[in-house]
């Protein structure tokens, strides 16, 4: 019998703006169903979190009122004596001196972080015999790693742990060895390139600052700060429970034509239902759908209406402020830090962007195109019929050496067949491209040697979302992270069960202590 | 909330592994001892933006900072032009980012707040203690113990900068400090051999014996990456026409145009363009490619000036290369010439900035200027042992024309060239050797720790660390 159950299995992954977790697995993945917003507000006492903001409230007004949020937990308390009634009253909805113990992805006051982790699992409310897996951001570097492990274990008592990394993850839910990660967060963006399954740590791209979400949100601002608009009608996360940023542009593109006055700002509010195959072409946006509402769409977990304004690319990327440059940018620096150049092709061809900044519409579009735009090498027309002959058995030349030269091959496979040639049409049948599989390749797709065609990129691709989930269909593959990790779970819990090391054991952690997670975690 | 204290019986030890630092003159590369790669490769160059610009002058670290073009960002390296560092101040700064950014943590928690230790909030003795902790543990190394590695002509005076910043700037238990060579051999798993460390700024060869660096052999010149890059810049300066150096973030978009056609792209236009370093430093990143690309090293028999080595290199298929902006042509015999210098100075490209490489410079003759240091008896047992490492060794060929002039010189022994087959090894040899050492049972008997230092200073690692 395997140590643990699909039901008891938590996994956690906390965001600098969202944090979801999940016990159990389902019989078909689904989106997490505990979403929390990353933040803590400090209690009466130093160094004691609370989840919702707690006022203290003069008994004057109404005294009983206000203690139904009680019931939540051991937070609201109600000090009362006989002198002066002091109550205390919780605040679901203001976030006014929240903290935020997430920053750029790098957890930045451990206290906080400590109990909003506590927070979430206790609303999860889980049974004891709870293997936990935790989604690790990229900034976070292995004495964190080693710190966490330290927590749950001796806090939550957890009888196994593991650690994933957030880059792997998404490639985990991708179905794919070999992927270059844009995970595009709240006011960050890192890239992980990962061949055959290990992350390449040395050229990691980790948390590039100023590119996520909150910095499109800003650009769109700027942009449309002339025609009146505030922050407030933007779709801030901040100001709404809908989770995701988003960004609806036919609207606004009209908004624009038409000059706007109370009826476009309405408009602009009550944006459209989220919904990835929904395309509103200019003129059917005027109507107004509402309906939204947190039951309408499975996806919508924390009830608010999602909103979304749609720009087109071209705006989207006058919006950017040069962020989709700067991100195209680290892509190149990450893919070419890879030592080993043959991998480089296969790591362009196999970009995945993910993370709640990039939800915004024609995003993933939009930087495709500029990394097109900037670093794709096209077929050199020098290269393609004239100087590439086949030079072992080469023609005769003008050059009186007409013999051929007995030279060995200089690179690898190129004696036989025209390098760019054999990368042409390779690249248009990917399976060729299986190392080891074709047996001109094989001299080429050893360490240390120029691939087919040296520079890179020849192509940018998008991999496919998987489609066999359908749960996943409907909000969109950008927290794939999760599904990842779903999946992990389920590999290194229950069907692995602990015969490759996939996850620290409590019997492990009293032996060894925390550094030992290193040996464990995937 | 019930008490978190652990139980007696759970884990409470003390092991903690070092951290291994190998600073180079491109990246710096840090980790944990013990690992088989580094975590941490930093780039060894940093940003300042001066004073004018911004109220505060700053400086900046790590990759993602020093590629955003921006006015008045200045690059810089701690490095000087002799191999030993220069710049003290940014060298510790740089080290601790690459060691604090992706290993340990930027700011180390206070004890009271990291969430920890709630269960002993309403004692007053444990707050006391961690109070008076609270100022150690700002250091950043304060309980790894640190192994550094110094390439072999390191100045004592440098040697005892390094003890310092480890034990006072960073508060390290210990200290160790080992030479590159020694630490490549042992990655390659040899207690003896000759070293060849090509790096970028400087190519190095050590002759190591048990382990030890005879001094006196160790040999180094600035034929290196650079230099690649520097004969590269020559390629493109001399041809006709000229051929354009155009980094990839003076571009907006490019066009496709024919191979030698000039360029179509848009560029884009700065009201205040970059600096003249960052610039440079971007276009190194297109050398790189080409290096990576189009470069090879003409593997022999003969020099590629002599015989007929040029003709064949013509007939040999060419290597296209794209430049950010849509330039593209294929070379051919020029790709050979570039590298061409590092084994023979004649061959070298020149201008009035860049003379003719010294013939004593040359990769051949340092080797054979390092074996001439060595005791006879002890010279074909280390030349069996040829060691090649350094990320510029790469090059492509490179091994077999190192092979071809080993080969000339001392034709009667049996010499062996043993370059790791994995980039990985091959860059980062001397880390892996410091991981290797430092990971053993022994290492604590070779540090130095802090109660020796206090009681002997600074000057103790010129006895300790040979």
């Amino acid at each position: 019998m395997p140590p643990f159950k699909d039901e008891q299995i938590i996994i956690i992954a906390p965001g600098s703006e969202t944090t979801v977790a999940q016990l159990g697995l389902p019989e078909s993945f689904t989106p997490a169903k505990t979403r929390v917003r990353s933040r803590m507000f400090p209690a009466e006492k130093e160094g004691e979190w609370e989840p919702y903001k707690v006022r203290r409230k003069q008994s004057a007004e109404k005294p009983t009122g206000d203690q139904n949020g009680a019931a939540d937990g051991e937070e609201s308390k109600n000090v009362s004596s006989e002198q002066e009634e002091i109550i205390y009253e919780e605040d679901r909805i203001s976030e006014e001196g929240a903290v935020w113990p997430i920053r750029e992805g790098r957890i930045v006051n451990w206290s906080c972080f400590f109990a909003l982790i506590t927070h979430v699992y206790n609303t999860m409310n889980p049974p004891f015999h709870t293997p936990i897996l935790l989604i690790t951001q990229p900034a976070w570097t292995p004495r964190e790693h080693e710190k966490l492990t330290q927590f749950f274990f001796e806090k939550f008592k957890t009888p196994a742990f593991s650690l994933m990394d957030s880059a792997l993850a998404t490639s985990w839910a991708f179905g794919v060895h070999t992927a270059t990660v844009v995970d595009v967060g709240k006011d960050k963006v890192d890239i992980t390139a990962i061949s055959e399954f290990v992350p390449h740590v040395q050229g990691r791209v980790i948390s590039l600052p100023g590119c996520g979400g909150e910095a499109l949100t800003q650009g769109l601002l700027s942009l449309l700060k002339a025609k009146g608009f505030n922050r407030d009608m933007l779709p801030n996360s901040k100001k709404q429970k809908a989770t995701f940023i988003y960004e609806d542009h036919a609207l606004l593109d009209n908004l624009k034509n038409m000059n706007l006055g109370e009826k476009g700002l309405a408009e602009a509010h009550a944006a459209l239902d989220e919904g990835p195959s929904k395309k509103a072409q200019d003129g059917t946006e005027e109507e107004v759908r509402e309906g939204g509402e947190g039951s309408g769409a499975p996806g919508a977990k924390s009830g608010g209406i999602r909103r979304e304004i749609e720009v087109g690319v071209e705006r989207f990327q006058a919006a950017s402020n040069g962020t989709l440059e700067k991100i195209a940018d680290a892509v190149h620096r990450c893919v070419s830090s890879v030592d080993e150049v043959n991998k480089r092709s296969e790591l362009w061809d196999s970009l995945i962007v993910c993370g709640n900044g990039s939800r915004l519409r024609g995003f993933k579009d939009a930087l495709q195109a500029t990394l097109q735009a900037k670093y794709v090498i096209s077929p050199s027309s020098a290269t393609i019929f004239t100087s590439e002959i086949p030079s072992n058995i080469s023609t005769p030349a003008g050059t009186g050496a007409n013999t051929p030269q007995p030279q060995s091959a200089p690179h690898g496979g190129s004696s036989q067949v025209n390098p760019l040639l054999l990368a042409a049409t390779t690249a248009q049948n990917p399976h060729l491209m299986h190392p080891g599989a074709n047996p001109i390749l094989q001299g080429m797709n050893s360490h240390n040697q120029h691939s087919s065609h040296g520079q890179t990129p020849t192509s940018i691709k998008l991999v496919k979302p998987p489609e066999y989930f359908p749960e996943w269909k409907e909000p969109g593959y950008d927290e794939a992270a999760f599904l990842g990790a779903q999946v992990a779970a389920k590999v290194i819990f229950v069907v692995d069960q602990g015969q490759n090391k996939g996850y620290m054991t409590r019997p492990d952690y009293n032996d060894q202590g925390p550094t030992a997670i290193h040996d464990y975690s995937l | 909330m019930a008490s978190t204290n652990a139980p007696a019986a759970e884990y409470a030890g003390d092991e903690v592994s070092a951290i291994v630092l190998d600073p180079g003159f491109s990246t710096i590369r840090a980790g944990f001892a013990g690992e088989d790669v580094p975590k941490s490769v930093c780039p060894s160059f940093f940003g300042y933006t001066d004073a004018e610009s911004d109220s505060k002058s700053q400086f900046l670290f790590g990759e993602n900072a020093i590629h955003t073009p921006q006015a008045n960002l200045q690059i810089k390296n701690y490095w000087g032009s002799d191999g030993i560092v220069e710049d003290w101040d940014a060298a510790t700064k740089v080290w601790e980012y690459a060691i604090t950014s992706r290993l340990t943590s930027t700011k180390p928690s206070n004890p009271l707040q990291n969430g920890l230790n709630e269960g002993s909030n309403g004692n007053g003795d444990t707050m006391d203690v961690d109070i008076e902790n609270v100022e150690q543990a700002e250091k950043p190394l304060e309980d790894s113990p640190l192994l550094m590695t110094e390439p072999g002509w390191n100045s004592s005076k440098a040697r005892e900068k390094c003890i310092e910043i480890a034990m006072e700037e960073w508060g390290a238990p210990a200290f160790y400090l080992q030479k590159t060579g020694v630490l490549a051999a042992f990655a390659s798993g040899k207690a003896s051999g000759i070293i060849i460390d090509i790096g970028a700024s400087h190519t190095s060869v050590t002759p190591v014996l048990d382990g030890m660096v005879l001094r006196k052999g160790v040999q180094k010149s600035p034929l290196a990456g650079n230099f690649v890059s520097n004969q590269i810049r020559m390629l493109f300066k001399q041809s006709q026409p000229e051929i354009p150096l155009t980094p990839h973030y003076t571009v907006k978009s490019k066009v496709q145009v024919d191979a030698g056609a000039p360029s179509q792209a848009t560029y884009k236009t700065f009201d205040l363009p970059p600096t003249d370093s960052f610039r440079r430093l971007e276009e190194e990143r297109v050398l790189t490619e080409f290096k990576e690309s189009v470069v090879e090293v003409w593997p022999g028999p003969q020099r590629f000036n002599m015989g007929p080595s040029e003709e064949i290199a013509k007939n040999q298929p060419g290597r296209p290369f794209e430049m950010p902006d849509g330039w593209n042509q294929v070379f051919t015999a020029d790709r050979f010439r570039v590298a061409e210098g590092l084994f023979d100075a004649s061959a070298a490209l020149v201008d009035s900035d860049n003379p003719r490489p010294k013939d004593e410079h040359t990769i051949s003759r340092l080797v054979q200027a390092a074996v001439q240091q060595v005791d006879a008896d002890h010279r074909p047992m280390l030349l069996g042992n040829v060691v090649v490492t350094g990320g510029s060794s790469l090059l492509y060929k490179l091994n077999e024309r190192l092979t071809q002039e080993i080969n000339t010189i001392y034709p009667s022994t049996r010499n062996k060239l043993i370059a790791p087959g994995s980039v990985v090894e091959r860059k980062y040899a001397a880390w892996i050797g410091g991981s290797i050492l430092a990971s053993l049972g022994s290492f604590h008997q070779l540090w130095i720790s802090k109660k020796e230092y206090e009681e002997h200073g600074a000057s103790i690692v010129e006895k300790r660390c040979r």
